[in-house]
């Protein structure tokens, strides 16, 4: 069955969640509670490493979505790294790689 | 003769087709099932690694809304079918549920943007031909199909 991993670094005051395997209507629900977690925890933007998530579909762009607006009311913002294709192609098609900072 | 119907009419013309069918259980912890089927299937029949990839999230985001929408109970199920062709694969998805809003189909607004509701969007802008059948005390079907070659 399918999962997700996550681990925390938190460098130097940059918090960075690391996403591992794969986000779908399974797994959003412990995804949106890790990422809602990272939010409290840290003052700060929020870094998400994606490069060993290697799977998202509509439900894991519900909990950022979700997530970001939280973010920006607060003056903070989301930076997704490191995407794979088939990843970044669902934020391409959305529209949505044009209110999320997709970094290389 | 329904969308669905004349789809079918179309497949048979065009050659023979093989069917594999999966039914699962509302559950979300069987879609990853369902993708592994898809990309196990379109990638037998020769679609190259980022076309194998669009059919599976494409096959997820019907699944989703099938357990989503399609019907509240957890001990009901919906069914997959894969009708493999020569040059096309057919993917039918059926709940027993009351369908889709058609506002789900356009472009997601990026002033406002929504935590659900992509799913139909993404799959319509994934495959190459998408239809929709709802009928009453049976359900909605999702048809979809994807071409070689094209």
């Amino acid at each position: 069955m399918s999962g997700a991993e996550y681990c925390y670094q938190n460098d130097g005051g940059r918090c960075v969640v690391k996403v591992k395997g794969e986000i779908d209507i399974y797994t959003a629900a412990e995804f949106k509670k890790q990422i809602n977690a990272a939010i409290e925890e840290v003052t700060g933007d929020l870094h998400i490493d994606c490069s060993e998530l290697q799977y998202m579909d509509s439900t894991g762009l519900g909990v950022l979505i979700g997530a970001l607006k939280r973010m920006k009311e607060q003056g903070r913002n989301i930076y997704l790294e490191n995407l794979r294709p088939n990843v970044r192609k669902l934020f391409a098609i959305t529209g949505l790689d044009k209110i999320f900072i997709l970094e290389v | 003769m329904s969308l669905a119907g004349s789809m079918e009419k179309e497949e048979k013309i065009n050659g023979c087709e093989d069917r594999v069918v999966l039914v699962l259980p509302n559950k979300p912890e069987y879609v990853s099932l369902a993708r592994l089927a898809a990309s196990g299937i379109a990638g037998r029949m020769g679609f190259d690694v980022e076309t194998v990839e669009d059919i599976k999230l494409a096959v997820a985001e019907a699944c989703t809304n099938a357990i989503k929408h399609g019907c509240c109970k957890e001990d009901s199920e919906y069914r997959i079918e894969f009708g493999v062709g020569e040059k096309c694969l057919t993917i039918s998805i059926a709940d027993r549920g009351c369908g889709m809003d058609k506002k789900d189909l356009c472009q997601p607004d990026l002033q406002n943007p929504r935590e659900g509701g992509l799913g139909l969007f993404i799959i319509n802008t994934l495959m190459d031909r998408v239809e929709f059948e709802t009928a009453p005390n049976t359900g909605f079907t999702i048809t979809m199909k994807k071409y070689l070659g094209v």
